[in-house]
């Protein structure tokens, strides 16, 4: 494959890692040559000394919101997905359900995570529980219109080889969905990682997002820069990981041998 | 009347209701006997494509019946009798060759081993061995075709349907394709119900083409085509071939009038 060759994929990725280097060198110069406060704009190298050297609490507190992510991404996903299935199946239920899934997708976060943190406690399970709201609809949504989305010909050819439900589901219109599905999947992920810091931000004792809120009250500026770049990686990761399960569920895709993916 | 092969009595499809009735086919009569390759040919819009989903129960008539064998298209539906083969391939994209045109056989039940060496069999017979292990977009559409063919055939159907199977392929791959077809059909003695355009490629393939007109569909005339069996593509350049052709060609354009 195209991304296991190193010449070539540097021959990719160089334009991103030199405009990497211009901006972050830029930045580290300005700032230095115009003594900028830290408070202002850290330096990127005070930003690199907060993640690694100030205690070393940065990984913890980062396992905690990764943790909370993963976590709410897997259970919302899979409420996300059943509801789509349904929604996709019975038109009743979706005419029935989906106004208000779509109505209660708009409320803020922020409104809704001191509610769930009152009713599950500060802990962990409240934080899983805002993240799970977020990173549901977008599954939901993307798993009715992938399973809606099959071609009618081959429904013809299963109905000619009399196939029944079962078969139509598991070997025809899930796997058509499955673009659809990993659509879906990635917006969930990148919600996750917001919802669990925005929850930690309303109330928490742990986690990036606590560390973010007690750093800006602080005015320690390099450590919230710091977690901010650490809960950008964890995003990043996320998002790369069920990339790299896409490009193995559904190699067949278009969108898989687009050679600027 | 026989109770085998494909019999339509009183066959009418319409569309729409009230004020918005589409007569897609009226009141079609026809029998073909077991063995028997028939062609239909028309215009867009005569109802022929029609005519043949009722035979696989993809549609149901309005008025009248078809049967295959005396049962109705949902039993032999049900049985597995019937296969389809439609303009566009319809395969599977995430699967290779081999599992499309086993699956009419998995959806059946078939224990792997023996769909397996069917579907290898049937994918030698359409003349695409070694791509077994292939994606569809591996292969060149006239391929594709051929992999549909035989996952029609893979349930050794006592009907085999065609809706233009090769009206979206180059004419040297269409000729190619319909010789194979032709020796195929003589080899295997199916019952083939054909749906084309071509008068030509009708009258080459077929004991009888029946030739309908639109508005509504129905069935102008049947033409025996007497040409000796076996048959070869150059047969095209026979006289009594230019004259069958030339029959229904004037039966199709006097359909129009």
């Amino acid at each position: 494959m195209a991304f296991a060759d190193p010449a070539r994929l540097f021959g990719r990725a160089w334009p991103a890692l030199a405009a990497f280097v211009i901006v972050i060198g830029s930045w580290e110069t300005i700032v230095r040559a115009y003594d900028v406060p830290s408070y202002l704009m850290p330096a990127p190298s005070a930003i690199w000394t907060a993640i690694w050297f100030d205690d070393g609490s940065i990984f913890a507190q980062a396992a905690t919101t990764g943790f909370e992510a993963i976590a709410g991404f897997a259970i919302g996903s899979l409420f996300g997905a059943f509801l789509g299935v349904v929604c996709a199946y019975s038109v009743i239920m979706a005419r029935a359900l989906l106004p208000y899934v779509i109505a209660a997708n708009t409320i803020p976060v922020v409104g809704i995570a001191p509610i769930v943190i009152l009713w599950l406690g500060s802990g962990i399970a409240s934080k899983i529980a805002v993240t799970a709201l977020l990173s549901f609809f977008p599954l939901a949504l993307n798993m009715m219109r992938g399973l809606q989305s099959y071609d009618r010909t081959i429904m013809d050819v299963f109905h000619v080889a009399a196939a029944n439900g079962v078969q139509r589901f598991i070997k025809m219109r899930l796997p058509s969905a499955l673009p659809y599905v990993f659509v879906g999947l990635k917006l969930n992920v990148t919600f996750a990682v917001i919802g669990a810091i925005v929850a930690e931000f309303v109330q928490a004792d742990e986690g990036l997002g606590f560390v973010i809120m007690s750093a800006y009250k602080n005015l320690n500026m390099p450590r919230l820069w710091a977690a901010m770049t650490v809960s950008a990686l964890i995003g990043i990761a996320l998002f790369a990981i069920v990339a790299a399960v896409e490009r193995l569920a559904i190699p067949w895709h278009n969108a898989m041998r687009d050679p600027s993916l | 009347m026989s109770a085998s092969g494909v019999v339509f009595r009183g066959v009418s499809v319409s569309y729409g209701r009230r004020d918005d009735i589409v007569h897609a086919v009226s009141d079609v009569d026809l029998a073909i006997a077991d063995g028997e390759f028939v062609s239909i040919v028309g215009p867009s819009g005569c109802g022929k494509s029609t005519l043949l989903r009722t035979v696989a129960d993809l549609l149901a008539p309005t008025a009248g019946t078809v049967t295959i064998a005396g049962k109705s298209p949902r039993t032999v539906r049900l049985e597995r009798a019937v296969g389809f083969v439609f303009q566009d391939a319809a395969l599977l994209e995430w699967r290779t060759i081999v599992d499309n045109v086993m699956l009419p056989l998995e959806i059946a039940g078939v224990p792997y081993a023996e769909r397996r060496k069917r579907a290898t069999d049937l994918i030698a017979l359409v003349g695409i061995a070694g791509f077994e292990r292939s994606y569809p977009r591996q292969l060149s559409g006239g391929m594709r075709q051929r992999a549909s063919i035989a996952r029609a055939m893979s349930t050794d159907p006592a009907v085999l349907l065609m809706d233009e199977p090769f009206g979206a392929l180059d004419q040297i791959t269409r000729d190619r394709l319909n010789l194979e077809l032709l020796e195929l059909s003589q080899r295997e003695r199916m019952t083939v119900v054909f749906v084309t355009h071509s008068i030509a490629e009708a009258v080459l393939l077929s004991d009888r083409v029946v030739i309908m007109s639109p508005r509504p569909g129905r069935i102008r005339s049947i033409l025996p085509i007497d040409l000796p069996r076996p048959r070869r593509l150059e047969v095209r350049s026979d006289a009594r071939f230019a004259e069958l052709a030339r029959i229904g060609l004037a039966e199709l354009e006097d359909g129009f009038r």
